[in-house]
């Protein structure tokens, strides 16, 4: 089983700030705690679809999750009202076009082991066979982990990151 | 190995008891309702045992809200549904026991800040089998779940679901056992919550560098090396500091295959 160690985390993370910070991706690099830190990205979104346009807000982190050794992706989105979206107004966003069942076995809604708040968390299980067939042959462990996240939640990867 | 089925038992039958009342702002009715009392394991979780309390105060609401999500507080904090039963109280009431445990009743303003939303009992199940695959994983590298057929998980949901001691441990006793060279789980799922609630979960491992078990005292002296006596509670006791940790994991985890552990 392959994975990736907090070491390993911590350093693509130090890379992956430098690339957002060179084409102002907006992404922060939070030292919480001695042996926690994170990756964090809070933005607006201007969802369209059709003629239907609406400002969100929405907040993304990038978290080593210590039982299962790989890194994990969370997420809250706000409407205008700053009312949570629900999990299926998610889904209805994403690019990829997936089933309630599916959608909701890969995102749900947890309490966020850093913040302690609740927060849609990508499971793990699924994160850790991807990353483990691109392991050798990835850059940047955290740019091909958003690789895999992006289409599904819709968010947009700037192409510098693969450079 | 979880042997010592007395101990296991008596975890599993623990109960307490609840008083419900409605909150004031959600009676619609002239008239107040009676608060709801009932008796509840303390291993399991809210969405499971109140359903007839909803019945029960579901006249008295605004209609509108008869769909609404509802979800608990007490003394104005709200309760996470996904904490087990007998570890909310503990984690609230430890210091300061009061029984019955009176709790609010809420249908409106849902704290989504602080609550997750639980729609249904097919969330608690998923949050449930979630927290033991991760409890696995930090034993077993999660080789018992994942070669355990879907039947043995719903064995054990239902189980607890259902008030099944030996359904239950038919199956959690694989996910007790020690594996390969290691007469030991790789690390002790475990998690230990201030009173505020905020918990410190990290890799434990239940041998000493020595190979010796590790007791909750070494533990302890390893993690908060600056405080001085230092108690945990779980189930409603004060664990003696001298317990070796392997044991505690085997028999004083919740159903989750975690340890919930209160400073104190």
């Amino acid at each position: 089983m392959s994975s990736v160690t907090y070491t390993d985390f911590i350093e693509a993370a130090k890379n992956f700030i430098e690339i957002s910070n060179r084409c102002c991706d907006g992404w922060k690099f939070i030292e919480h705690d001695k042996d926690k830190c994170y990756l964090r990205k809070e933005t607006f979104l201007n969802y369209k679809n059709g003629d239907y346009e609406r400002l969100l807000k929405a907040d993304y982190v990038i978290f080593y999750k210590e039982s299962y050794c790989v890194p994990s992706f969370s997420f809250n989105v706000w409407n205008s009202a700053g009312m949570l979206l629900s999990l299926d107004d998610i889904r209805t966003m994403s690019l990829i076009s997936i089933n309630k069942k599916d959608f909701y076995s890969v995102v749900t809604q947890q309490e966020h082991p850093i913040f302690q708040r609740p927060y849609f968390i990508i499971h793990p299980c699924h994160t850790e066979s991807v990353l483990a067939a691109f392991k050798d042959k990835s850059k940047n462990i955290i740019v091909t982990f958003l690789g895999l996240v992006c289409p599904l939640l819709n968010i947009n990867l700037p192409l510098e990151y693969g450079m | 190995m979880a042997n010592d089925r007395e101990v296991l038992r008596e975890i599993w039958d623990g109960k307490l008891p609840i008083c419900f009342h409605l909150a004031q702002e959600e009676i619609m009715e002239i008239q107040q309702p009676d608060p709801f009392y009932v008796m509840v394991p303390r291993l399991s979780y809210f969405p499971l045992v109140i359903d007839k309390m909803k019945r029960h105060f579901l006249r008295f609401i605004s209609q509108e809200n008869s769909d609404s999500e509802m979800w608990l507080d007490f003394n104005g904090q709200p309760l996470k549904w996904h904490y087990p039963i007998g570890f909310l109280y503990d984690l609230y009431c430890g210091n300061d026991p009061q029984l019955p445990w009176t709790l609010t009743v809420h249908f409106t303003k849902f704290p989504e800040d602080i609550l997750l939303h639980c729609p249904n009992k097919d969330v608690v199940e998923a949050h449930y089998m979630s927290t033991v695959k991760e409890a696995d994983v930090l034993k077993h590298r999660g080789q018992v779940m994942s070669t355990m057929q879907k039947k043995d998980h719903n064995q054990l949901w239902l189980g607890l679901q259902n008030d099944k001691f030996d359904q239950f441990w038919a199956i959690n006793r694989r996910l007790m056992e020690s594996h390969g060279d290691n007469d030991g789980f790789k690390h002790i799922p475990l998690r230990i919550y201030t009173d505020d609630g905020v918990y410190n979960q990290r890799l434990v491992c239940p041998k000493n560098t020595d190979n010796s078990r590790k007791t909750l005292q070494q533990m302890i002296s390893e993690l908060y090396p600056e405080k001085s006596n230092v108690n945990l509670r779980t189930h409603g006791v004060i664990i003696p500091p001298e317990t070796p940790l392997q044991w505690l994991s085997e028999h004083l985890s919740y159903p989750d295959n975690f340890l919930h552990l209160c400073l104190c």
